[in-house]
């Protein structure tokens, strides 16, 4: 027998020891939850249902406000809804710009890219891991706006029955139930988002310049959003329907804006995370 | 691996995007796709359409117009509480209401507002309207003439009663005819299509998906004489005929709601007025401006090329953003007069210097020919 | 059957021109054979680095190709690679973490590592560079020469049919310098190929078995060191006023490639015995100030060949 094929069958034996392909997964997110700078961000987050809680409690407001920010007063249970509803506009996108910025041209800029592909990683799954890991990050964002938003709500002011925007109630478990279910939305409506910041990371080896070409696209949209003339392509941008999620608290809850805003951003995440493919798989890696 | 073949990974992400939106713009139109449908008469629909009754119904209804109305600061952003504001509100953009009635007197619309909702609901008895972002509950009395047509009420802004106005007009001025098939909310539904004969309208087209088994009408899309896309569409994207659940329709004021009582007796709830989707031809030139103290409304021709006269009107003259807007638009001048002639893609207007305004669905030329028989 | 069968690392016209058109490595034909330790010798900035990129599937050739352990590159990297442990271009670490949590996230990127053994080999391959003590430690705090240690560490997590080594020694005070040297010669006995590009000969001559030169992105010598040191033969020098009367005497006394430079005059002498030279030349009444073999060292012989000195960039 030669030498090479021995070699060859080496090369193809111990593959057959076992897959063990989750393990990158696993890895990935103890890489993002591992680090302190993630922890600072969700801390921030869990500010805001604090934040609004203390201003309203200290301001004696009753029912003064519109929307959710004026049934907190009453039932403590608004505070996560109107939390999560505050969070969208710009903490929860800063905070995905922020760890999606620096998913791939962190590794980059490190050198450790380097040593994942000669593991192998391999680059296609090396990116499903950092999508999977961001996905997760935006659901522990959200969830992290719920939980403390239920703490805050729970220990300052009074909870009980949830009256939805149809006019009717509902009991609180079911409440705090559809509170989740908006979390879970919400988190689902940043994706878009992270793809197009895995996009950006995937052009650089410079985490704070993906950071801040995502955060810059992510602002582009939101002025291109605000101005009427350009109404055609408004069905079009990032945050259309972002604000679906209050469909969850009509009664019935109203699905359909839900589930455009979600294709919406399954489009946009298709997009992205196709274009990061091309890019990752054909990239030098220096 | 060449430099080739790594060019070639970027046809994913360019498929990708012809996908998004390719599913995005062309999905719908697949979906419509015609039906096949038994041939059927004009004038078999219409009879059809005018007998048709169900004992109930609920769904959802999108509304979107876009009749080229300017964007007057101070309309659009004005009182959304007075009936004209809330009228223009739905003159423009686009709005989802769901609808639910029930055989002869129970009807629900609930208005979804983005993060907020307005609900009008009767049961029969009692007639309540709730706006969750102000969390205000009006309860309103119901007239006692139940015997009357209780159900015009409700039907005055479902698809269904909408039909039926423009079939009411519909005289030897208007081409009637069954211009196809197609599929509204799911249904299989003919498309009978009113075409004004006269030129003076701007009305292209009027056309009602009629559903092919209840024959309720499911949509209704105006068209414009010039252009492709509709002024108006209103229709259901979700219809069930079943009758909804009688608790549908009653209303319990949540606590924590502030609940009013008007005391003086309405003659009719005149909530349904102020109400989204209705693409009222008659009445749409009926837009109050603001800032203007109107008198009775008087209505100059009949049919498509109606005009609606208004008297004594007093525009701002304090260089208010409707003085800004009328000094861009066309001045003109007959033997009525002077003026100044507001277009739009549907909506004409000719604003007289003695304080009369003139508006209609009908061409500027028209406009100045009723100011000319107009009495002063 | 050819010697390319049972090479490990072969690379075939091995072509990298960058988008300015600068040309980094030009077709480049390696032949790495099995066992050996393969020093891949060369200034710096003249594509060595580049190549194991190719190698290592990191970057992709202009044109040629490259089989490693049998199988075409990049495409059957996720098969080969986790029989190749590499190093490429000084260490790369997460600093946030400890040099053990590094080890196990790249262990981890390999989806052919099993789990469970995971945490003991990151203990074995830490041991054997010698930072059992400093495993728990955030690598922030490594100094240069650790962190080399470390992503020598990473190449050992398995056992590796090939080590790719980018420098190896980079960064190492000598007392390292000599413990990777020595973990070289370990690993090479247990029947492991190693590739190691260096600029510095000294490690070429203590450990290599083979050897090849690169400058300005050619490949310009590979062959084994035996044959290089046999290359290296002596050459007889007469120091001498009387240049002309000497080569004539050593020429016909049978010594070839004779050369005079100034007052000296040198040449091959092959096998003959030096002392017929010096008595012939005495004979021939030609005044020697200077008699004597001289043996030239590695250094020179590649400065020969490459035309440059070996420390110089670019």
């Amino acid at each position: 027998m030669s030498p090479s094929s021995a070699v060859a069958e080496a090369a193809i034996a111990r593959p057959s020891a076992g897959r063990h392909t989750l393990a990158l997964f696993k890895s990935e997110l103890q890489l993002v939850f591992g680090r302190v700078r993630t922890w600072v961000l969700l801390g921030v987050l869990a500010a805001v249902p604090v934040l609004i809680g203390v201003a309203i409690k200290l301001s004696g407001a009753e029912g003064g406000a519109e929307g959710f920010l004026g049934q907190i007063a009453g039932n403590g249970l608004f505070l996560i809804v109107a939390s999560l509803g505050l969070s969208l506009p710009f903490f929860l996108p800063t905070a995905v710009t922020v760890i999606s910025g620096e998913s791939l041209a962190g590794e980059s800029s490190l050198g450790t890219l380097r040593n994942l592909l000669t593991a192998p990683a391999g680059r296609s799954r090396l990116l499903a891991a950092k999508m999977v890991a961001l996905a997760i990050f935006c659901l522990a964002a959200t969830l992290t706006i719920w939980v403390a938003g239920l703490i805050v709500g729970f220990i300052l002011f009074p909870v009980g029955d949830v009256l939805l925007l149809s006019g009717s109630t509902i009991s609180l478990g079911e409440g705090l139930l559809r509170a989740l279910a908006i979390a879970v939305v919400i988190a689902l409506s940043l994706l878009g988002l992270a793809g197009i910041g895995l996009f950006v990371s995937s052009l650089t080896s410079t985490p704070l310049a993906a950071m801040a070409a995502t955060f810059g696209t992510f602002i582009v949209l939101g002025i291109m959003s605000a101005i009427p003339q350009i109404d055609v392509i408004h069905p079009w941008l990032l945050m259309y329907g972002w604000t679906s999620f209050a469909d969850l608290l009509r009664d019935p809850p109203y699905w359909d804006a839900i589930g455009r805003n979600l294709l919406l951003q399954a489009g946009y995440l298709a997009v992205f995370y196709a274009a990061a493919w091309a890019r990752i798989t054909s990239r030098d890696i220096v | 691996m060449g430099a080739a073949q790594r060019s070639r990974r970027w046809l994913v992400p360019v498929t990708a995007v012809a996908v998004v939106a390719g599913v995005g713009t062309l999905g719908p139109v697949v979906a419509d796709a015609s039906p096949k449908l038994p041939e059927i008469s004009a004038q078999e629909l219409l009879a059809k359409v005018q007998t048709a009754k169900v004992d109930g119904l609920s769904g959802t209804v999108h509304s979107s117009a876009d009749l080229g109305l300017p964007a007057l600061p101070g309309v659009t952003g004005g009182d959304s509480g007075s009936a004209s504001g809330q009228l223009t509100e739905f003159l423009s953009g686009e709005h989802t209401a769901r609808v639910a009635f029930a055989a002869p007197d129970k009807a629900r619309v609930s208005v979804l507002d983005n993060m907020a909702e307005r609900v009008l609901t009767t049961d029969g008895k009692s007639a309540w309207a709730y706006d969750s972002a102000k969390r205000e509950a009006v309860k309103l009395q119901v007239p006692e003439h139940k015997s009357g047509k209780p159900e015009k009420l409700p039907q005055s802004y479902d698809p269904q009663a909408v039909a039926k106005q423009f079939l009411a007009a519909i005289d030897p001025s208007t081409k009637v005819d069954v211009s196809g098939t197609e599929k509204v909310a799911g249904r299989d539904a003919y498309k009978l299509r009113l075409t004004p004969k006269t030129d003076q309208t701007t009305v292209g087209s009027v056309t009602l998906a009629v559903d092919s088994k209840t024959y309720v009408p499911l949509q209704v899309t105006v068209l414009p004489r010039t252009g492709k896309d509709p002024a108006v569409e209103i229709g259901f994207t979700e219809v069930s005929f079943a009758v909804p659940a009688a608790n549908t329709f009653t209303f319990t004021p949540p606590k924590g709601v502030e609940v009013t009582q008007p005391k003086a007796p309405t003659t009719r709830p005149d909530v349904p007025k102020s109400l989204p989707g209705k693409p009222d031809t008659a009445k749409k030139p009926d837009i109050k401006k603001p800032g203007t103290a109107a008198n009775e409304p008087t209505v100059i021709g009949e049919g498509w090329s109606s005009v609606v006269m208004i008297k004594g009107v007093k525009l701002s003259g304090d260089g208010g953003p409707v003085d800004q807007f009328l000094a861009g638009a066309k001045s003109v001048e007959g033997s009525w007069g002077k003026g100044k002639i507001v277009t739009s893609k549907m909506v004409n207007a000719l604003i007289t210097d003695d304080g009369r305004v003139f508006a209609g669905l009908v061409t500027a030329q028209t406009l100045q020919d009723a100011a000319a028989k107009a009495p002063r | 059957m050819t010697e390319t069968d049972g090479s490990p690392l072969v690379t075939r016209g091995l072509t990298k021109r960058f988008r300015g058109g600068q040309v980094a490595v030009d077709s480049v034909d390696l032949e790495v054979p099995a066992g050996s330790v393969f020093g891949f010798l060369g200034p710096n900035g003249s594509g060595k680095t580049t190549t194991i990129r190719m190698v290592l599937g990191l970057i992709a050739p202009t044109s040629g190709e490259v089989q490693l352990l049998g199988q075409p590159m990049p495409k059957a990297s996720l098969r080969v690679l986790p029989h190749v442990g590499a190093l490429v271009e000084g260490p790369a670490f997460y600093p946030f973490w400890s040099g053990q949590a590094n080890l196990l996230r790249f262990d981890a990127a390999d989806r052919t590592a099993d789990p469970r053994t995971r945490k003991a080999r990151a203990g074995e391959a830490l041991e054997r560079v010698g930072l059992s003590n400093a495993a728990g430690k955030k690598v922030r705090a490594y100094s240069l020469g650790m962190k080399q240690r470390l992503a020598i560490a990473v190449a050992l997590m398995q056992r590796r049919d090939l080590l790719v080594l980018d420098e190896p020694t980079n960064g190492l005070d000598p007392q390292g310098t000599r413990e990777v040297r020595n973990l070289i010669r370990e690993l090479a006995d247990d029947g492991t190929t190693i590739f190691t590009s260096t600029h510095l000969l000294a490690e070429v001559e203590q450990v290599c078995t083979h050897a090849a030169v690169m400058s300005r992105g050619r490949l310009i010598r590979q062959s084994s060191m035996t044959e290089l040191r046999a290359e290296l033969r002596p050459r007889l020098i007469v120091r001498t006023p009387d240049v002309t009367k000497a080569a004539e005497t050593l020429q016909s006394l049978g010594v070839t490639d004779l050369r005079t430079v100034g007052e000296t005059v040198e040449g091959d002498a092959g096998d003959l015995p030096i002392d017929k030279f010096a008595a012939g030349l005495v004979a021939a009444d030609v005044r020697i100030h200077g008699f004597g073999l001289e043996r030239p060292s590695l250094e020179e012989a590649f400065v020969a060949l490459t035309g440059e000195g070996f420390d110089v960039a670019e």
